[in-house]
């Protein structure tokens, strides 16, 4: 079965953007497939390159990207969501003259338009919040 | 045939942000013809007050995202009733001039029809 | 019929009783997170649907016995409900 997410919560605030990746792992291992993750609203800090958390704790960003790798998944963040908290591409940066870009490696920006999208692809959509 | 998808709107406007960013993600999806349908329940009625001014605590008015609605396809939005009657409002006493709204009393049984919610 | 996934506690959010408001016949209801806490103390008869689920892992995390009137479940299963179950509605705020 064809699944997509929908994740509006940043990590290490609250449980529930580990709660989003630990369903993921989980479908895949189901032999499922993942069409696609959608970051929207705090959710798009997940795809911030800078998260350093300590050492003893979980590595939210490594592990998205290490699933990404290993699946090719499709981890987009929005871009409108992304842009007024500050994740960034390179070209973005450059385009609205901000200092820095911080966009992690596996992650993509992408329009609102990929959430309808992902709706009408997938047979499950499901969101993680709060 | 198109997959039909709701939007649950469940959040107050300015408090945070997910009332917004929902309409907006409503708006996006009905710009591509992906048009969704609207439920507004719990503290999601609220949206819909009318003479809302936001401009004293530097926020953009909500109220002209719902005014777009029609003009983006979404003509009726569903309302929960127990919710308006929870909250001391009925339907008279909410905004007019973006979408006709629809009282639900079996939130449900309506959100059983759907093949996707979209949760704000 | 739909899963709702509730991820608040009762006691801080209206998450749960909007979720059994919106509850029909042949719905699921999946505890997750914070919304474990509708099983605390001698609350466990509530809430009053069929079936009710909850992600054991949620449950041990907090120190909550689960009563047998609910269904712990893993992961695996936790996916299993939503290749079962349409639409999923979240409910976390």
């Amino acid at each position: 079965m064809k699944f997509s997410l929908a994740v509006y919560s940043a990590p290490h605030s609250s449980q529930s953007a580990a709660s989003a990746l630990r369903f993921a792992r989980a479908l895949l291992a189901e032999g499922h497939e993942l069409h696609r993750v959608f970051f929207y609203c705090d959710g798009v800090h997940n795809g911030s390159a800078l998260a350093a958390p300590p050492q003893d704790e979980p590595d939210l960003l490594g592990a998205w990207q290490a699933l990404q790798a290993e699946h090719g998944l499709d981890l987009v963040v929005c871009i409108a969501a992304a842009q007024r908290r500050g994740v960034l591409s390179e070209s973005e940066a450059r385009r609205l003259e901000r200092p820095a870009a911080n966009l992690a490696e596996g992650f993509e920006l992408a329009g609102l338009g990929q959430l309808a999208d992902a709706v009408a692809q997938s047979d499950r959509l499901v969101t993680f919040g709060g | 045939m198109a997959k039909r998808f709701l939007a649950l709107c469940r959040q107050a406007p300015y408090g945070n942000a997910l009332a917004r960013e929902g309409l907006e993600a409503v708006l996006a999806a009905s710009a591509l013809e992906q048009v969704p349908d609207l439920l507004f329940c719990g503290d999601g009625v609220f949206q819909l007050l009318p003479e809302q001014s936001p401009a004293g605590i530097e926020q953009k008015s909500l109220q002209r995202n719902l005014q777009a609605l029609p003009v983006f396809g979404i003509e009726t939005a569903y309302v929960c009733e127990r919710s308006l009657a929870q909250r001391g409002l009925d339907l008279g006493m909410l905004a007019s001039g973006g979408p006709e709204l629809r009282p639900v009393s079996d939130t449900g049984k309506l959100i059983a029809g759907y093949h996707s919610v979209l949760n704000f | 019929m739909s899963l709702h996934i509730v991820s608040k506690s009762p006691f801080s959010s209206t998450a749960l009783a909007d979720c059994l408001a919106a509850f029909s016949e042949g719905d699921a209801l999946l505890l997750i997170e914070d919304g474990v806490y509708a099983l605390s103390g001698r609350m466990s008869e509530s809430p009053a649907v069929r079936p009710v689920y909850c992600l054991e892992s949620d449950a041990r995390a907090r120190g909550l016995e689960i009563p047998g009137a609910v269904e712990a479940i893993d992961d695996a299963r936790w996916v299993a409900l939503c290749t079962e179950h349409n639409p999923i509605v979240s409910w976390f705020k």
